[in-house]
């Protein structure tokens, strides 16, 4: 590791789901609360901060949303606002490994049950407009990448019926893991016949408990350098490796619509910055905005074969473990329910997912903490702006 | 609220679906692109313009949507999903458009792989002050009711003294609704007056084989444009991309305009298209005529609502010209008078209607008139003419109106459409002389009669000629099978009901 790795101090979240009383602003603030106590900071030592949301201008009339934070927090430090969790988190790596700053507040947040009526339509954004012209919706793309799956790797009849199976497992395994995360918007377990049912019902290749759910909530984390963290922690948890990378907007122009090359790009990237493979990583918390979108991680990172993802899956969930079980390797996936059971507030997303790592690295995971055969080192998250439009990998890393 | 510049601009991309090819590599896009990715800054006005408008596509991947965003609810479910061009060149994102889904199981597989066609349509619901978002982004399958027809430019083999037609194109929805004495044809729920206009004028471009740059006029008559004020005809210009472009204003050197006289809006202007394809001064080769309605008529539960019996919805485009000529123009007799048989205010949803008063001293006065008079003219007697085509608002008038002029069953019954598509006000007697064309023999004599409440009628004498035949060759999607076609789709009152008033 050549370059200098910023290391989270403090890290917190609210519980995600339908805040229905709650401000954003209230939102963002809690998690704020929880991840400077957790750093043992205070306001006064905070530099600049990066926040995240993707909806507030539409959802809640929030236009300068860094206005709201200086206002809340008393401020005038310089913020910046991004889409993605993940993005506000490069940006505040950048910052330091420039030098610029030695504590960063990182933050997102989103309320979509605000504009419950709208929020569908709301979701197109992240589409190319030609279609959305064409009748598409925040689902269906999902589905045509599943078509294109199927097609590609020829699967019927046993084969076929595995996969629907092995996607079914996803959201099954996930809602398990939810029963364990305060946080997690769906805490209950469901049933694989459930998931079947309502693809049934739906008429449609992936039913509604295959896709992660619209959700308020919030998450923050405290990122500082070496240096300055050395005073606030022992424990360092540091971002190791942060690269992302882009695709075109409209997915049918896509050359490869059966995987996300920009998530295959950035995962490279991260595992060279850090000088590991992908088998060093022990957990991983992915991007399942649907089923599908869990098992294409799988192949888009390296750890499952392209068209095997679901063999590795079915396998893994016949008697579920609480991991994958991948060439002979153990990997733990999205231990805190995923989107799908955690819930999904787009900004806030992958403040969850990085929370969960850094809880997992520093074994305060509680009864969800992950039993590794060998010590837990690496954890990576995976986090996808629009279907695959941009895609970002953060390796974190305990040293 | 809808962008008045977006719409402009996705529609001058998305109705036609233009695209752009790099002439160096030969690699494709959709939309509109100023270089190749592959090929850099020497592509550089080296991209040329494509459009997939009249190509065949093929269906790679769909899904089904049950739940559409809120734009689109009005449609219902629907198949949506990946449409390739050029062996997989291009994609473009898609919807399946004529299709009621019931609620029956869907094998998405029996959908994938197959052939389809691209379709002019609305886009999707705005509200009735707004512009009327169009696309086409919206398929059929090439196996059903609507053909892929590939359209190709035919060189002219003659030119004729007397101008006339040179190619015709009739459009009817996939829909029916069945009615004692006739079926009708229902717009399905994205289509209009503007989507049928659009595609029946292409249709008769793929007849006539002649160069759409070549048109230098276009009317559109219409009673039902959905739009008070707003020509269907500059649509249908730039969809169909009538006369030279000029691609960097994005203007069409063409005329085009919307006519009005209830039902002869239409047969009207085929002496005007006639006389102005014959003009010297400005050589103008060819000539559009559209007539095309989706003929509105109150509930039957209200007043008016007894044309909710009988109305249609179609199309029917006849290009004229001097080269290839299908059909001369014998001659014509037109007759005026202000009678107020029908109409329909300003603001009003739905048309009145005088009641007996629109058969004695309307209708039977001026076609009878306006027939006489032309056969007098001409010195013709009803055993001089082969094919008699009228007005056809229900079956009764047109039958007792031949019968009257002494025309027998043999010369009236092919122009007789009513009874397969309702009263397609004006497309009504131009799609009765379609099938009169889409039948006769070289050197046959058509009287056709149309009749316009409010009130006028226009008699013409048309004589086919010996480039009839080989002509016909070019149109599957002509009369019989849009009345006969196995993918006919019948629906009940309250579905009509339902598709008729649209997105």
């Amino acid at each position: 590791m050549s370059q200098i790795c910023p290391v989270i101090i403090g890290i917190g979240r609210t519980k995600f789901g339908e805040h229905y009383e709650r401000e954003p602003e209230k939102l963002i603030e809690e998690a704020w609360l929880k991840a400077s106590v957790s750093a043992g900071i205070e306001r006064k030592n905070l530099e600049a901060a990066y926040i995240s949301d993707y909806f507030l201008q539409i959802t809640n009339k929030i236009g300068i949303e860094e206005g709201f934070i200086s206002e809340l927090t008393e401020l005038h430090i310089p913020m910046e606002k991004t889409r993605s969790f993940s993005s506000a988190l490069q940006n505040a790596c950048n910052a330091i490994q420039a030098g610029k700053y030695d504590i960063v507040l990182v933050g997102g947040m989103e309320k979509m049950t605000d504009r419950w009526e709208k929020i569908r339509d709301d979701l197109m954004l992240l589409e190319d407009p030609w279609s959305y012209y064409a009748g598409c919706t925040p689902e269906a793309n999902h589905e045509l990448m599943l078509r294109e799956y199927i097609n590609k790797y020829d699967l019927h009849e046993e084969n076929l019926n595995k996969v629907n199976v092995a996607l079914g497992q996803i959201s099954v395994k996930n809602h398990r893991h939810a029963t364990k995360n305060e946080y997690a918007q769906f805490p209950k377990e469901i049933k694989l016949e459930q998931v079947l049912a309502e693809r049934k019902k739906g008429k449609k290749p992936l039913g509604l408990l295959d896709f992660a759910p619209v959700s308020d909530g919030a998450a923050a984390l405290v990122l500082a350098s070496p240096q300055v963290a050395r005073h606030h922690t022992s424990e360092f948890i540091c971002v190791a490796g942060s690269a992302s990378a882009t695709d075109y907007i409209t997915f049918p122009a896509r050359e490869d619509r059966t995987s996300f090359i920009a998530s295959r790009i950035a995962m490279q990237n991260a595992l060279k910055k850090v000088n590991i493979q992908q088998n060093d990583i022990q957990i991983a918390e992915l991007y399942d905005q649907s089923t599908l979108l869990e098992m294409i991680a799988l192949e888009d990172l390296g750890f499952s074969k392209r068209g095997e993802a679901w063999r590795d899956i079915y396998d893994s969930c016949r008697d579920y473990k609480g991991f994958y079980m991948i060439n002979g390797r153990e990997l733990f996936v999205n231990t805190n329910g995923g989107l799908k059971a955690d819930g999904n507030p787009l900004g806030a997303t992958g403040g969850a997912q990085i929370f969960e790592v850094v809880k997992q690295l520093r074994g305060e995971a509680g009864n969800r903490q992950v039993k590794t055969s060998k010590e837990l080192q690496f954890g990576c998250v995976s986090e996808l702006e629009g279907f695959g439009t941009k895609a970002y990998v953060h390796i974190l890393g305990r040293s | 609220m809808s962008s008045e510049p977006i719409e402009r601009r996705v529609s001058y991309v998305g109705d036609r679906l233009k695209g752009s090819k790099c002439t160096l590599c030969g690699k494709e896009y959709f939309r509109l692109k100023d270089y190749c990715g592959t090929c850099g800054r020497k592509s550089f006005d080296k991209m040329a313009d494509i459009n997939f408008f009249y190509e065949k596509g093929k269906l790679e991947v769909c899904t089904f949507v049950k739940k559409p965003t809120n734009k689109f609810v009005k449609l219902g479910s629907y198949i949506y999903g990946l449409v390739s061009f050029h062996d997989g060149k291009v994609r473009v994102p898609s919807r399946l458009t004529d299709c009621v889904l019931d609620d029956s199981e869907i094998n998405l597989s029996e959908f994938e792989g197959r052939d389809v066609v691209p379709r002019f349509r609305r886009r999707y619901t705005v509200e009735q002050s707004e512009v009327i978002p169009t696309i086409s982004l919206t398929f059929t399958f090439a196996d059903e009711y609507y053909p892929h027809q590939e359209y190709k430019i035919v060189k002219p083999k003659r030119e004729y003294e007397t101008p006339g037609i040179v190619g015709y194109g009739v459009y009817v929805s996939r829909f029916r609704i069945k009615e004692p004495m006739m079926e009708r044809a229902v717009p399905f729920i994205d289509e209009d007056a503007i989507t049928a206009a659009v595609e029946a004028g292409k249709l008769a471009l793929i007849h006539a084989g002649i160069d759409q740059t070549s048109i230098g006029k276009v009317y559109v008559g219409s009673e039902s444009n959905p739009y008070a004020v707003k020509p269907i005809a500059s649509k249908v210009a730039q969809v169909l991309k009538l006369g030279e472009e000029d691609k960097t204003d994005r203007l069409q050197s063409v005329d085009a305009v919307d006519t009005e006289f209830a039902c002869k809006a239409a047969t009207s202007m085929f002496k005007d298209a006639t006389a102005l394809v014959h003009y010297p001064g400005t050589p103008t080769p060819h000539a559009m005529v559209i007539g095309t309605d989706n003929s509105q008529a109150a509930p039957r539960t209200e007043i008016g609502g007894e044309l909710d019996f009988f109305v249609g919805y179609g199309s029917c485009a006849f290009i004229f010209g001097k080269r290839d000529v299908i059909a001369e123009i014998e001659g014509w007799h037109s007759l005026t008078s202000d009678t107020p048989d029908f109409w329909r205010r300003d603001l009003q949803p739905y048309p009145r209607h005088a009641g007996r008063f629109t058969g004695a001293p309307a209708y039977f006065k001026h076609i009878t008139k306006a027939a006489q008079k032309l056969m007098e003219k001409l010195g013709l007697h009803t055993s001089d003419i082969d094919y008699f085509v009228s007005h056809q608002p229900n079956v009764n008038f047109p039958t007792r109106v031949a019968r009257a002029l002494g025309f027998k069953e043999d010369q009236y019954m092919q122009g007789l459409q009513v009874v397969n598509f309702g009263n397609t006000y004006s497309g009504a007697s131009p799609i009765g002389l379609a099938a009169v064309l889409d039948k006769a023999k070289p050197e046959q004599r058509i009287l056709l009669v149309s009749y316009g409440s409010g009130a006028g009628s226009d008699a013409y004498s048309l004589i086919t000629t010996g480039q009839i035949k080989e002509k016909r060759k070019r149109q599957k999607f002509n009369v019989q099978h849009q009345a006969e076609d196995e993918h006919i789709e019948y629906v009940d009152y309250e579905t009509y009901r339902k598709l008729k008033l649209g997105l």
